[in-house]
């Protein structure tokens, strides 16, 4: 059997606990899935029966005041009782923050081995299970065999198994509701509020398409000629550091290393030389197109698309042309 | 205090120090050489004091009833050459007492020091009463009350010397002998004794509270700072005289972050500014890369660091850009890796030459000059950043990591000679390296390709370009290398404008320590980079030449910004290596 730990705050279920119970579905060989997923009164419940749709063979909630929220003491003590109880063959996780907090800790207590940010599985030749997981950033994969005694515990990197990936059963799995075996007061961590990030007011990192301008737009009156662009291809509005400290745009607007970094799909370079400065703030983007009077532009080294010309000649013809 | 603080004393170096404190304190150099005026008037008082001291300590042994040696001859002529002495000090004294009063310049703070002044009226005092002395019959009643006017406020002056600044006549002697004769030393920290930087009051080392104690508060590195000069909150006088109440507070557990503020601790550019015009020998980067140390090894980096620890960590350079940019500028510069056998020097291309595009500019400009005067040169198969940018702001784990590395592979490599066209790379390289063992000879490409073009004829007479030249920190300041460039640019046809702030105290350009990627949290109207703009443009050149990638992004990023809004006129930049060799093909 396999035991998949889902993740849940207030009832709503983190992605990953889908990508994760995809993950155990790809495993050869149909060995029964069951799904965990720990909280407190009401938490716990909402989101199994959420879970309940997977194409699994029973989804248990494990319930106790001491899970919500959470700490490492409290999901340690309550996993390690379960997963006795259930002597599951593999833990599977997702390889989340909360995760990467409580499983080393939860290996520890169990010592059984952990394999950690796997990326997929695959059966070898004597039928035993080997992960696959990346190791130098990425630069090579392992395939790892975990040594000693079942059960081997396993996170999954978010984003290798896609959540709709998870196969849904044709009628709802068994959901069963436990109290969790745990002594609220061995719990040490008393958790403040989770941190929530600041939110820009333009979160330029989510924009797909972003049309940037540079000093070559010459003055405040001219934006309108790139915000024809942005809208012909609902891109987002962005800026180099000059047009952002002249005040034309907004400084929540300004790409580089003193502002955003982005990584759009598309990233259309108005008149921006190409100042390293900007450029290591948007080279991760998928596709570059420059637009620049100047043919040594710095800009054309990451552009994927270049075109050398005036901008107020080459703007209004691409807009005339997506608009047709 | 100091015998309660961590050692930090260092005498090595014995020459060097010995000529410091011949040139600074008996030769009064230090304190000459940026405010001439006010300088000679301090040294007149130090000069006339010095001259004094026998003459004090006989005036005692007969009013103490030991030895009368008044009548001696020799004392005779004695008094008589101490009387032009006198006659300086009272000058001197006047004129100090003059500037702080009436004229009252800004690094000498808001307010008026009354002690300063009593100061100032006892040695005026002991002057005239000496100088009385000659016209007054010692037996009678004005001679005996001048003369012991005079006793008198030598005991007071000397019970007022250890409660005030005026302890300087004390101390500073001990602390310019004991500042370490490299500007911006800060030893690096010994991680098998988990040493982890300055966090609390109490880690503070021995001549850091020395020097708190030695300030004379007379505000050079205030008005030299770059960051104060911008309008920051960051001064580095306050810096040190807050560490002085702390100590005298005596609160070992103070946090320095509470006592300075991160804001002001992450303000420094390491230009070494401050420490490099101190007149009395007080070590200001010790302190402030030690505090950031300190909160670095606590995680309280500024955010923007995070982003460059973590493209150091991973890709071994600033930027964050991958190795493979280095290796088409390598290739397509068509270098060839470093071999002793072949090559002369190792050119050092440095993070900014490896994927900056204006510096790229500038490093072809130098391998053809290179070639052209069939120097043979070669550079690494691989490199990283120096560490310049985690030693200075203070992530001393990642620097050591960056620094090993690099030295295990220029060891490999074996050259003599590194040639380097970054002045930061040239400073870590060249001091920081060879704290490690690692010694080699280290050139910017400025002092290298002046000596390689020395014999050329100068191409005086034809029309001169009218430039200026910005002086990077790490190397008019921390390497002394200002009269090369100079002489480069004049050999090859340009008229040098100077700005105001130059050679080996420039304005800083606003990069160093880190601040390269901090302008998202600089204040409007208090980036450094444009107040040197401005001051390079008040020359009135149409060129500025820079010699450091860092100065020319941070001034070309001062200029477009000034552009948008139609401030910038027609400034055009040139590096220097790129401005020779345009004149050197032209020489032909």
């Amino acid at each position: 059997m396999i035991l998949v730990v889902a993740e849940q705050r207030g009832g709503t279920l983190n992605r990953a606990s889908w990508e994760t119970i995809a993950a155990a579905q790809h495993i050869p060989g149909g060995v029964p899935i069951v799904v965990a997923v720990l909280g407190g009164s009401g938490g716990a419940t909402t989101a199994a029966a959420q879970l309940a749709a997977a194409a699994v063979h029973e989804v248990v909630a494990v319930e106790h005041p001491s899970l919500e929220p959470y700490t490492a003491d409290g999901f340690t003590a309550a996993l390690q009782s379960l997963i006795g109880q259930l002597n599951p063959t593999s833990v599977l996780f997702p390889h989340t923050y909360q995760t990467r907090d409580f499983v080393p800790k939860l290996a520890a207590r169990l010592d059984r081995a952990l394999l950690t940010d796997v990326t997929g599985t695959k059966p070898s030749d004597d039928g035993a299970l080997v992960f696959v997981r990346p190791m130098f950033q990425g630069k090579l994969t392992a395939d790892v065999r975990p040594q000693g005694p079942a059960p081997h515990l396993v996170t999954f990197q978010i984003g290798s198994y896609r959540p709709d990936a998870a196969a849904r059963g044709s009628s709802p799995a068994p959901v069963k509701t436990v109290a969790a075996t745990l002594d609220g007061a061995s719990v040490r961590q008393r958790p403040d509020q989770p941190y929530q990030e600041a939110r820009q007011a333009v979160d330029l990192s989510q924009a797909e398409r972003i049309v940037s301008v540079g000093r070559g737009i010459k003055g405040q009156e001219h934006l309108s000629v790139a915000q024809a662009l942005a809208d012909a291809l609902k891109a987002e509005l962005a800026a180099s550091r000059p047009i952002c400290d002249a005040g034309w745009l907004p400084m929540e607007r300004q790409v580089g290393s003193s502002g955003q970094t982005v990584a759009p799909k598309l990233y259309v370079a108005l008149g921006i030389s190409g100042a390293i400065q900007h450029l290591v703030g948007m080279k991760g983007s998928n596709v570059i197109v420059a637009i620049n009077k100047d043919p040594d532009a710095p800009i054309f080294e990451v552009a994927d698309y270049g075109i050398v010309g005036d901008l107020f000649e080459v703007v209004p013809a691409l807009v005339k042309a997506l608009n047709e | 205090m100091i015998a309660d603080a961590p050692n930090t004393f260092s005498t090595a170096d014995l020459g060097a120090r010995t000529y410091r404190f011949l040139a600074d304190v008996l030769g009064q150099r230090q304190t000459l050489r940026e405010r001439p005026l006010p300088g000679l008037a301090h040294a007149l008082v130090f000069w006339g004091f010095v001259a004094f001291g026998l003459y004090t300590t006989v005036e005692y042994l007969k009013g103490l009833g030991i030895v009368d040696l008044t009548h001696t001859r020799w004392f005779a002529a004695y008094r008589i050459l101490l009387t032009p002495f006198a006659i300086g000090v009272l000058v001197g004294i006047v004129g100090l007492a003059l500037r702080r009063a009436v004229i009252r310049p800004v690094g000498l703070g808001q307010t008026v020091s009354i002690e300063s002044l009593v100061i100032a009226g006892f040695i005026a005092t002991l002057m005239i009463t000496f100088l009385l002395a000659w016209r007054l019959d010692e037996a009678s009643l004005a001679g005996q009350v001048n003369w012991w006017v005079h006793a008198l406020v030598i005991l007071a002056f000397l019970a007022l010397i250890p409660a005030s600044k005026h302890f300087h006549l004390v101390l500073s002697p001990v602390t310019v002998f004991l500042k370490s004769p490299e500007l911006g030393n800060v030893p690096n920290l010994d991680f098998e004794k988990e040493q982890v930087g300055l966090e609390a009051v109490k880690d503070l080392g021995s001549k850091t509270v020395l020097d708190a104690f030695t300030c004379v508060e007379c505000g050079r590195c205030q008005v030299n700072c770059p960051a104060w000069g911008a309008g920051k909150a960051l001064n580095p006088k306050t810096l040190i005289l807050q560490t002085q109440d702390a100590l005298l507070a005596r609160k070992p557990d103070t946090k320095l972050v509470d006592l300075y503020s991160d804001e002001v601790l992450w303000q420094c550019t390491t230009c070494g500014a401050c420490e490099n015009q101190c007149p009395v020998g007080i070590e200001h980067l010790p302190l402030i890369i030690g505090a950031r140390r300190g909160l670095v090894s606590n995680g309280e980096a500024p955010d923007y660091l995070g982003g460059v620890y973590n493209h150091l960590e991973r890709r071994g350079n600033i930027w964050g850009l991958g190795s493979d940019q280095r290796q088409k500028f390598v290739h397509a510069s068509g270098l060839e890796t470093f071999d002793p056998r072949v090559h002369d020097v190792l050119v050092w291309l440095g993070c900014a030459g490896a994927f900056e595009a204006d510096f790229q500019r500038s490093l072809r400009a130098l391998f053809d000059i290179l070639r052209g005067r069939g120097v043979k040169f070669g550079v690494l198969a691989k490199e990283r950043c120096t560490g310049d940018s985690a030693k200075r702001t203070g992530n001393e784990y990642l620097f050591q990591e960056l620094a090993h590395q690099n030295i295990e592979d220029l060891r490999a490599a074996g050259p003599k000679t590194i040639v380097a066209s970054c002045p930061h790379c040239v400073k870590t390289i060249g001091n920081d390296y060879r704290k490690f063992g690692y010694e080699v000879e280290i050139v910017h490409s400025a002092a290298f390709v002046e000596a390689l073009t020395r014999g050329d004829q100068s191409v005086a007479g034809n029309p001169r370009e009218r430039v200026t030249y910005h002086d990077p920190c790490y190397l008019g300041r921390y390497a002394g290398t200002f009269d090369e460039p100079r002489a480069l640019l004049t050999r090859f046809g340009a008229e040098v404008t100077e700005p105001t702030r130059n050679r080996d105290n420039p304005y800083c350009c606003g990069a160093g320590g880190g601040l390269l990627f901090a302008d998202k949290d600089e204040e409007p109207g208090s980036r450094i980079s444009d107040v040197r703009f401005r001051q390079l443009q008040e020359t009135g050149a149409g060129t500025i030449v820079t010699a450091c990638p860092f100065c020319t992004i941070m001034l070309k990023g001062a200029q477009s910004s000034a552009a948008a809004v139609g401030g910038a006129g027609e400034i055009q930049f040139v590096d220097l290596m790129t401005f020779a060799n345009g004149r050197l093909s032209k020489v032909g």
